[in-house]
């Protein structure tokens, strides 16, 4: 047992963001207890504060995890397209994908602001989102080469720009997933105070 | 007929019930593990008081902070007259279902 053990200071940043701000401090006080009390001294420091950061990890709302499968989902059916139904000019394909996932980092950020009351959830629900989304597209898309890898699949992978564009894209989306989440949070403020 | 409660919303309304005056997050999460017998978020816990919170079924109020949680508060949570009313009719609901069955089932297949 040790009093002094502290948790990760950006795990506990990212708890305060998730919690309406009345929860913090029953919730993040539950956590620091038991990560003190029995983890700390079972596992040590860095077993602690993994444990600690995937706690912190369950508290990111079944509404952002949707939001990131939709986002998720789009970017897995547009690279099965572009493998399997190559076209002769992306240009069609790439204003409807990116529209489309313009539109959920948005809605993300408005949705999660219009809950909270606070704009700056809203960047963080785009975040969260398109972090979440880049690790499950990167798998997707990892199986998807897995089960497919005949030389045709092959040839149009490598014409719609290659597979390190299908690994790099989704992780290029979380600085503007934040930009984005954070004007749907601006425009849930925005809304909110016409409607008042 | 009260609210429909699922499994787990049971199960953390009687975690909550059966701690009495001591009902707070981390005793409540380790209730509800001892009584799915699995592990469980805290968040998942967390969602679901909130939840309840917002159907009335529970109320909360913040406690004291010890050195140990960095002088944090603890939030306490008790069930109210309709939590119980919807704990009723959830085992009622089963009861029904369950009427004319032995259990375990045997020798359906």
């Amino acid at each position: 047992m040790s009093v002094t053990a502290n948790p990760p200071r950006w795990a506990e940043a990212l708890l305060r963001a998730l919690l309406k701000p009345g929860d913090f401090e029953g919730v993040s006080g539950d956590l620091l207890e038991q990560y003190r009390d029995s983890i700390h001294p079972a596992r040590g420091q860095l077993r602690a504060d993994w444990w600690y950061a995937t706690q912190v990890f369950t508290f990111v709302s079944p509404g952002i995890r949707l939001f990131a499968a939709l986002f998720s989902a789009q970017f897995l059916v547009r690279t099965a397209t572009d493998w399997f139904q190559p076209p002769a000019t992306f240009f069609f394909r790439s204003t409807i994908s990116t529209a489309l996932g313009i539109g959920i980092l948005v809605t993300a950020g408005f949705w999660a602001a219009w809950r909270s009351g606070s704009f700056a959830t809203g960047a963080l629900a785009g975040t969260l989102t398109a972090g979440i989304a880049s690790i499950a597209s990167i798998a997707g898309a990892a199986v998807m080469l897995a089960v497919w890898h005949d030389p045709q699949t092959m040839a149009a992978i490598r014409s719609s720009g290659g597979f390190a564009e299908v690994i790099s894209l989704p992780l290029f989306m979380v600085l503007p997933g934040a930009l984005l989440g954070a004007c749907g949070g601006i425009a849930s403020a925005v809304l909110k105070k016409l409607l008042a | 007929m009260a609210d429909i409660l699922g499994t787990f919303e049971q199960a953390v309304l009687l975690s909550v019930l059966r701690l009495g005056e001591d009902a707070y997050g981390r005793a409540i999460l380790r209730g509800v593990q001892e009584r799915l017998d699995r592990d469980v978020a805290a968040g998942a816990v967390h969602a679901t008081l909130e939840r309840l919170a917002k159907k009335g079924l529970v109320a909360s109020r913040l406690g004291t902070g010890t050195p140990m949680r960095g002088g944090r508060a603890r939030r306490f949570y008790k069930v109210q007259a309709k939590g119980v009313r919807a704990l009723n009719d959830a085992r009622a609901t089963a009861n029904s279902l369950w009427h004319g069955f032995g259990w375990p089932l045997k020798g359906y297949f």
